[in-house]
């Protein structure tokens, strides 16, 4: 068969075809690959995402994405807009996990502008920055144990997810896309009543949930040994893929842009970054139930810090004139690096604004890590990269 | 790890997995029928702008500068202002259209105003079967400001 010689190259195959098998296969009729598509309607997809699968029995031979079908145009569309118009738009991007999408286009904008945030509203960024990662996690953790088969994880994560989702829709007016950075600040203050009940879901969430999360889906034995092995991505792949965040950190590599870069409140708080050892699901698994304490460490230190103040900025210039040249910004979001390189020629538009998409680069590796694994494994690694479709199309 | 010790580990975790919904039983359940049960708003919910009635003389405060259309992204809010008998523009608009299908309700066009003549409905039940339907005149939207509870969060207030 055609196709079956160059697959059995790959060294994951080694020992499920060697080429000379696949050859002989090929030439007796006795390995039929199968072309199936996965989706883009499948509810295991996380989205609308077709993968072309190319299967043996159960064997994946071939993941190859095919994506687009949430394509928005955004990076065109921005050029033609006004930078306080980029902000709500980009939000659409990672859904999941919006703020940080305000944020990076915030910072971009900042940066090239010169203008420096009050302490206040530099605070209250990590706090909903790090509050979303918490609860883009809890939807991972959610979605993640529906595609391996557990169904009850999924209601708990959301479960929980709703009293975050409340708390940001005191605050932001909005439960998901939030529109609530502004260039120089935010758009609103938090009362001490809100912080308040922050701590409170905190204390609910790290006493009563997180612990029926380990004991519902992490600690049990099937979930581990379903996980443990499969989707292997060894260090220098995922860094010759690009790989970043949770995928990149699984793999053993200690690189999280919240200490590479100085923004935010990050370098004021004491945190970990946890990472895996080799890279497969189990790793990946981990890496986020970690990070998930990792920023209820970080929400608490930065509400103990928390000054009185001003939100915005008031040196910010009502119109908002990037300078002529070129910046190049990222920002951690749950799901790996979110980069921006804003090019301006001066002026109130952009000149091309482009976004690096950390589901969108991870994606790629879907080919490597399920190739001579089961299809069931396929859809559990896909869970594992955790993809947001908004982000990978645009 | 032996077979036998795996399936003993495999029964143990889901044992203990089982106690977590188990505890469950005896709690409230989290459930609200919405259609049947309103869900509270908290103040500062966006859903749709509206146009702000003033109290005392019953008209709009919209002076129909057009700051709001200007700042809208999507550009759907289309303002005209009301030419008199003279033919100079008045300080009233003759048209406020909201085309709400592509609104993102993102609450740029509130903080553009500096009439206080916007603000934000939370009033979220406006599904409708067509699209036209989501197409708000002035007279719909100053009728929305009437009946919901509407606010106008812009410029850094604690919430």
């Amino acid at each position: 068969m055609k196709g079956v010689g160059a697959v059995a190259e790959h060294p994951k195959l080694q020992g499920v075809y060697s080429p000379e098998e696949a050859a002989q296969a090929a030439r007796e009729g006795t390995v039929e690959p199968l072309t199936i598509n996965l989706g883009p309607q499948h509810p295991s997809t996380h989205g609308v995402l077709r993968v072309i699968t190319t299967l043996d029995g159960e064997t994946v031979l071939k993941a190859d994405p095919d994506i687009g079908y949430l394509h928005r145009n955004w990076e065109k569309i921005v050029e033609s807009w006004h930078y306080p118009q980029i902000v709500p738009f980009s939000d659409r991007n990672d859904y999941l996990s919006a703020i940080f999408n305000e944020w990076l286009v915030c910072r971009a904008v900042e940066e090239a502008m010169g203008i420096e945030l009050t302490e206040r509203a530099q605070v209250l960024r990590t706090v909903f920055a790090e509050l979303n990662r918490l609860v883009s996690h809890q939807m991972w953790f959610g979605t993640y144990a529906m595609d391996i088969g557990a169904f009850t994880p999924f209601l708990y994560a959301l479960r929980d997810r709703e009293w975050a989702y409340d708390l940001f829709e005191k605050a932001t007016g909005a439960r998901q896309l939030y529109a609530y950075f502004r260039i120089g600040g935010l758009r609103n203050d938090v009362s001490d009543a809100w912080v308040q009940e922050l701590r409170d879901y905190l204390d609910y969430f790290e006493r009563e949930a997180y612990p029926a999360y380990m004991d519902l889906l992490y600690n049990n034995e099937i979930f581990r040994v379903r996980s443990e092995g499969v989707g292997v991505v060894p260090k220098e792949v995922a860094i010759a893929y690009g790989a970043s965040g949770p995928m990149l950190r699984a793999s053993g590599v200690r690189h999280d842009i919240r200490r590479v870069e100085r923004y935010g409140v990050y370098d004021r708080c004491d945190f970990d970054i946890p990472v895996g050892k080799n890279g497969d699901n189990l790793d990946r698994a981990t890496v986020r139930m970690k990070e998930m304490i990792e920023s209820i460490k970080i929400i608490r230190q930065c509400l103990d810090m928390l000054p009185e103040g001003e939100v915005f900025s008031p040196k910010t210039p009502r119109v908002i004139k990037v300078p002529e040249g070129d910046w190049y910004v990222r920002v951690e979001s749950p799901r790996g690096e979110i980069g921006l390189w804003l090019v301006s020629t001066g002026g109130l538009q952009p000149y091309r604004m482009k976004w690096r998409a950390p589901s969108f680069v991870n994606l790629q590796l879907l080919n490597y890590m399920t190739r001579g694994e089961k299809i069931a494994d396929l859809i559990a690694s896909l869970g594992t990269i955790d993809i947001i479709l908004g982000e990978v199309d645009r | 790890m032996s077979l036998v010790q795996q399936l003993a580990r495999t029964a143990a975790t889901m044992a203990k997995g089982h106690l977590v919904t188990l505890r469950e039983l005896f709690r409230k359940p989290m459930t609200i029928h919405y259609p049947d049960e309103p869900v509270p708003h908290p103040v500062g919910f966006r859903s749709i702008p509206v146009l702000k009635v003033n109290e005392e003389s019953g008209k709009l405060n919209c002076t129909a500068c057009g700051l709001c259309a200007r700042s809208c992204p999507p550009a759907i809010i289309f303002v005209e202002s009301f030419i008199g008998e003279d033919g100079r523009r008045k300080q009233w608009p003759a048209k406020f259209d909201l085309d709400l299908s592509r609104c993102m309700v993102c609450n740029l066009c509130v903080e553009a105003c500096p009439f206080d003549a916007l603000e934000m409905s939370e009033d979220a039940e406006l599904s409708a079967y067509t699209i036209e339907d989501l197409y708000f005149t002035m007279d719909e939207l100053a009728a929305l400001w009437k009946t919901s509870r509407s606010v106008r969060i812009a410029g850094g207030q604690k919430v």
